[in-house]
């Protein structure tokens, strides 16, 4: 009795640690497509870009030594591959959706591609944060050791909120994104505005593709993302394009993520991949709850090819 | 910020002109619209209206003629310059960003936009800036919950913000209640009368201009037929400028052989919501029988569009019952080609066309899945060529091929296509919406002959127009449609140009009366 | 009439169309007109040939000769009758899985859940070949076919009826189905019906070896490619000369048209969903069939999202898939070979597919452009 009592609570320390360490790849990509998509745009893109974000980070970093290095590099390769998307969109005629998935299979074959000869190496890895050093349960520990990248996204989360709503960026970003009619008239380029969004959620999700592989799981491999950069999307629709909604939404994704390896502990083997299959979910059924044939989703940038 | 006490400017035109392909859109207009005073310009569709304000905003270009702005001359060449002498324009489409609140909506307007925004300034600034106007908005609400004419004066506010003192006002009054419209446009009279503002004010309403302009131009035909002094003229004076001579009368409405009787397609009680998700449609009824034209006269705007679009099934209706052959019309293709329904609006290639199939395609839009072109399922292509090559020489299609893409065409035989399918023969009830929209008077002609032969021959012909000319040719029976109802109803005997344009502008006079 | 009658007409700006933004780039192939037809071809073809010197440019900054790579590609894919067989093979899957995407994009939608309908098709043929074990080998290889279709009907109908029905994105929603249709076949193949006597890997039941789908004779390659060329030239056939066809395009090209032509819309999005989703199924049921003889992780390689390249190639063209499919398993195929002989990664044909996507996609903004093909 007791030992499942501590064995219960320790399924919910898991949870928590996990999603505190599974949330930040989807925090990352969340906030990047939150940019984006605020500007008018969809990029699909993001899993190509996290994964060339985890070479690039991977590579970097364990070439020159330095993870922050690696951190920098991972971002400036995903903005390359976002303006890659952004620079045919801007073409006519060019749908972004599609675009997206072009991206998606591009960036992961070159990440595949160029990553290779660093599929053994070890990197030097980011560094912890121990929050966790007050106690004396190993469980607690383990749960509160925190990587400083996601702190610096919970602080991003903010600043973004803030900037959309209080900078000259952050208001014509969202023009661009509502109204590319009105932007026009009033003289700004909205190509120009979307690619510097898109670029910029690139460099996010960039850098979420380098904390997996320079934090957690910490090494580079094919089958290192399970679709966090895809899930993006998704995750945005149930924030609702707010990035401090995208904080609580990747919290709640990561624990969900969570879920099932935290039950393998305690012996619950059985529903593994349909707790994995949770968020997905979770998604579909708010998508479905919130369309409607006569309105567009709540919150959706007007301009958004996917809230026509 | 705004200096609110500078006079407002004084444009003068000068014999400008504008000519697009064979259109002469703008002849020799001149016009001096006095500072501190509503000048409201007067004319139908195509009148002109808009090419000449188009032409002081610098959204086109005169071919000839001058601008003047206090007196001095101006090569107007974009609207930034036209914005930065001063003179703003009101659209009836809306350029509001709606998912922004109002402050954020005005601080986008601004030429410079500090880079980080202290809002609670703003917000005191803007509040200091609404006491001084005539109208106030709480510049935190969003502008979706805005109503329409609550957007309406946000647009006006926002002008007046931005430093405009010279104010184009494009048909302000279609998007609002008649309460609405009469509240802003006083407020538009009172400024100008403390002299902070010109206003020149787009309109087709005569009530508006007797109302509320002190000074009306009257256009037709791109030419200014005379400009007055609005208290010195008389609503009768303006319709017959207005409206001009009837000059058309064609063989169209002789011989015509005994009434026929028994409707064919009845509206009961029908309903609709605009795009806007207000009432477009309101409680309409009317009847065609077989063998004669009913018009739907009306300016536009006034439901004419949904209600057309209802009975082509591009909308649903609210409420209410539309019966075909005396059977409830679901707007099934099935009941379509048992009910011989036939539909041509104005702007084929939007509404009933596929843009990117070829003319053979698009002839067949109705015919496809019926023999002879259609076999158990397969579409013949070699009748259905046939078929169309017979179609297109009778219709005097121009098209390098059946096989060429609609969209090569020109708009004329865009229409004479859509003509040719709609007129088939088992074609017993038409539906049209100003089908002769942006043509000449040559294809317009050939166009009002054919629905005159279709009548002959037994069918129920619906024409909706906005142009009264066409009505008056073509009508058996005409009802006057405004502000989504039926409000007059005469046959074409009894019927009075100028009885006619005071009807479609009815509703907001008995309204407010 | 005066010759010069309409020119006041053409100055009349051009009304946007109320249609989805992208589906007048696609719905040009099912035009009757053969010069769009050819366009489409051209830029297509085009498009290739852009990728293929990106991709020369990009091995030969890698420190490979670009000319030998390509002789690689060329042999891998299609030097050898062996190598042929291997492009042949890696092509069935994939003609099922681009159609898919090429049909509901006939109706205007863009559909990506080719992988979930692929997998759940695999795992409802491995159920319905349990279930009907002990049958002659043809009617249960032919029960499991049909399970494997209208399992990947249903999922992907279940798209164009939230599309209808609830106005739900069908791009969003077939992404979150794969993933959905992924964890239901993981679950299931690692407990419910898994194979305990498999140890390397989670594994489902076995299909009972007598309705396995054999091979062409005098081939290795599998009745399955046979199945999706068929079903091709079937699809390209009923789209072009049917009336079903001909209501499609006109759904595609213009929502309103199809109002006013009374067309049932929501029937129509449904069945292109279903022939889709249906088309998807059938490669799974294939794959589990003719190459693995029971479900399991092997079957979730990709093929779906190739597909969705195939049909952008392709132009949504169900005949054009076919010579498509060919080659973009063709360069699958070849990865091997480019392993072997220049020590390049496995994901180099990853990257040029990737590339040739890209191209496809920009190609589309000359559409309407070339004057020489206009005539």
């Amino acid at each position: 009795m007791t030992a499942s009592g501590i064995g219960w609570y320790g399924v919910a320390l898991a949870i928590i640690g996990g999603a505190l360490r599974v949330s930040t790849p989807y925090l990352f990509v969340s906030l990047g497509e939150v940019l984006t998509e605020k500007s008018g745009r969809v990029n699909l893109g993001l899993e190509g870009i996290l994964l060339m974000g985890a070479m690039t980070g991977f590579a970097v970093g364990s070439l020159s030594g330095s993870p922050w290095l690696g951190v920098l590099a991972a971002g400036g390769a995903g903005a390359l591959l976002g303006l890659l998307h952004a620079g045919i969109c801007n073409l006519p005629r060019v749908n972004d959706i599609a675009v997206g998935i072009a991206l998606f299979l591009f960036g992961m074959g070159l990440a595949f591609y160029l990553g290779k000869p660093f599929i053994a190496p070890r990197a030097a890895m980011l560094p912890a944060l121990q929050l966790g050093a007050w106690s004396n349960e190993p469980a607690v520990r383990a749960a509160l050791e925190i990587s400083p990248l996601f702190l610096i996204g919970i602080a991003l989360a903010i600043a973004l909120r803030w900037g959309l709503a209080n900078t000259r960026w952050g208001l014509v970003l969202r023009m661009a994104g509502e109204s590319a009619d009105a932007a026009r008239a009033l003289g700004y380029s909205v190509n120009a505005i979307r690619t510097l969004a898109t670029m910029c959620g690139g460099f996010l999700g960039g850098i979420g593709g380098a904390f997996l592989s320079l934090y957690y799981p910490g090494n580079w491999n094919e089958g290192l993302s399970s679709g966090q950069g895809l899930m993006a999307i998704a995750l945005v629709i149930f924030a609702r394009w707010n990035p401090l909604r995208c904080l609580w939404a990747s919290l709640l994704f990561g624990g969900a993520s969570a879920l099932g390896p935290a039950l393998q502990t305690v012996g619950v083997t059985s529903g593994y991949y349909l707790y994995s299959a949770a968020p997905y979910v979770l998604t579909l059924a708010l998508l479905v709850y919130s369309s409607s044939t006569r309105h567009t989703l709540a919150g959706a940038p007007s301009e958004l090819s996917i809230s026509r | 910020m705004n200096d609110i006490v500078q006079p407002p400017p004084c444009v003068e035109v000068r014999d400008l002109s504008k000519r697009f392909g064979s259109v002469q859109a703008l002849c020799d207009a001149s016009v001096r619209f006095a500072p501190g005073r509503v000048h409201a310009l007067l004319g139908e569709n195509g009148a002109g209206k808009s090419t000449l304000v188009k032409c002081i905003m610098g959204y086109y270009r005169a071919d000839s003629g001058m601008i003047r702005v206090d007196g001095v001359a101006q090569a107007i060449r974009s609207p930034q310059q036209s914005r930065a002498l001063g003179l703003g324009m009101v659209y009836q489409h809306f350029t509001l960003v709606s998912q922004m609140s109002v402050a954020e909506n005005l601080v986008l307007g601004r030429a410079r936009i500090p880079a980080r925004i202290d809002w609670k300034a703003e917000h005191r600034a803007l509040t200091e800036f609404m006491r001084t106007m005539p109208f106030r908005l709480d510049p935190a609400r969003r502008v979706a919950s805005l109503s329409a004419g609550e957007k309406q004066k946000l647009e006006i506010l926002k002008q007046l913000y931005l430093g405009r003192r010279f104010l184009v006002l494009d048909e302000p009054t279609s998007v609002l209640t008649p309460d609405e419209a009469d509240q802003v446009l006083s407020e538009m009279r009172a400024l100008a009368e403390r002299g902070t503002l010109t206003v020149v004010l787009i309109t087709h309403k005569f009530r508006e201009v007797m109302r509320f302009a002190q000074d009306v131009t009257v256009m037709r035909g791109g030419r200014i037929l005379a400009t007055a002094e609005a208290a010195s003229t008389s609503i009768d004076e303006l319709a017959r400028r207005m409206f001009g001579q009837a000059t058309v009368t064609t063989a169209a409405n002789e011989a015509r052989a005994g009434v026929p009787a028994g409707a064919y397609c009845e509206v009961r009680d029908l309903g609709a919501h605009g795009d806007r998700g207000t009432l477009a449609v309101v409680d309409t009824s009317f009847a065609v029988r077989s063998g004669e034209i009913l018009a739907i006269a009306g300016v536009s705007g006034n439901g004419q569009k949904e209600l057309v679009e209802v009975l082509a099934g591009q909308r649903d209706a609210a409420d209410g019952a539309i019966l075909v052959a005396g059977h409830a019309y679901r707007r099934t293709r099935s009941q379509m080609q048992r009910y011989g329904v036939f539909v041509l609006t104005e702007e084929p290639l939007a509404n009933d066309c596929v843009r990117s199939l070829s003319v053979m395609a698009n002839l067949a839009l109705r015919r496809y899945d019926r023999p002879p072109i259609a076999w158990h399922g397969w579409v013949r292509r070699r009748v259905l060529r046939r078929w169309a090559e017979e179609l297109i020489a009778r219709y005097r299609i121009r098209t390098s091929s059946p096989l060429a893409r609609i969209d090569s065409l020109s708009g004329g035989n865009v229409q004479r296509t859509v003509l040719a399918r709609e007129l088939s023969e088992d074609l017993r009830l038409l539906i049209l919406q100003n089908p002769c929209f942006g043509l000449d008077a040559a294809a317009a002609a050939e166009i009002h002959a054919q629905i005159a032969k279709a009548r002959d021959r037994g069918v129920a012909v619906l024409l909706v127009s906005e142009d009264l000319d066409e009505v008056l040719e073509l009508a058996d029976r005409i009802v006057v449609m405004s502000g989504g109802r039926i409000v007059h109803e005469v046959g074409r005997a009894q019927a009075d140009r100028y009885e006619l344009g005071r009807h479609m502008t009815r509703t907001s006079e008995a309204e407010a009366a | 009439m005066p010759s010069s009658s309409d020119s006041a007409v053409d100055q009349q700006p051009l009304t946007k169309l109320p249609a989805a933004p992208w589906s007048r780039q696609l719905s040009l192939a099912s035009a009757p007109a053969y010069a769009a037809a050819l366009e489409s071809a051209c830029l297509s073809i085009g498009a290739l040939v852009v990728a293929l010197v990106l991709f020369g440019i990009f091995v030969a900054v890698g420190g490979h000769d670009p000319l030998a790579v390509y002789g690689a590609l060329y042999l891998g894919a299609f030097g050898t009758r062996f190598s042929i067989e291997g492009a042949l093979t890696q092509a069935s899957p994939i003609i099922l899985t681009a159609l898919c995407t090429a049909v509901p994009a006939r109706v205007g939608l863009l559909v990506i859940g080719g992988e979930g309908a692929l997998v759940l098709g695999g795992l409802c043929a491995v159920l319905c070949a349990t279930a009907s074990a002990g049958a002659p080998g043809w009617i249960g290889a032919l029960v499991a076919l049909l399970g494997g279709t209208c399992a990947g009907a249903a999922w992907i109908g279940a798209v164009g009826a939230l599309k209808q029905w609830r106005g739900v994105n069908e791009t969003i929603s077939s992404l979150l189905l794969n993933y959905i249709a992924i964890a239901l076949f993981n679950h299931l193949i690692s407990g419910p019906i898994r194979d305990f006597s498999q140890t390397l890997k989670a594994t489902s039941w076995p299909v009972p070896p007598a309705f396995g789908i054999g091979s062409i004779p005098g081939w290795s390659v599998h009745w399955g490619l046979v199945i999706g060329i068929g079903l091709c030239i079937v699809l390209f056939v009923v789209l072009r000369y049917t009336t079903l066809g001909f209501s499609m395009d006109i759904l595609g090209g213009n929502r309103r048209a199809a109002q006013v032509a009374g067309l049932p819309i929501g029937r129509l999005l449904i069945v292109a969903c279903l022939i889709g989703g249906g088309a998807a199924g059938l490669a799974g049921a294939i794959e589990v069939l003719a190459v693995h003889g029971a479900a399991s992780e092997s079957l979730i390689v990709g093929f779906g999202y190739t597909g969705i390249l195939v049909a952008f190639l392709a132009r949504q063209n169900p005949l054009a898939v076919i010579p498509v499919a060919l080659l973009v398993g063709g360069i699958s195929a070849s990865g091997g070979l480019l392993q072997r002989r220049f020590d390049m990664p496995d994901a180099t044909t990853q990257v040029l597919e990737g590339l040739i996507f890209i191209c496809v996609l920009a190609s589309s903004a000359f559409a309407g452009r070339i004057r020489w093909l206009a005539r």
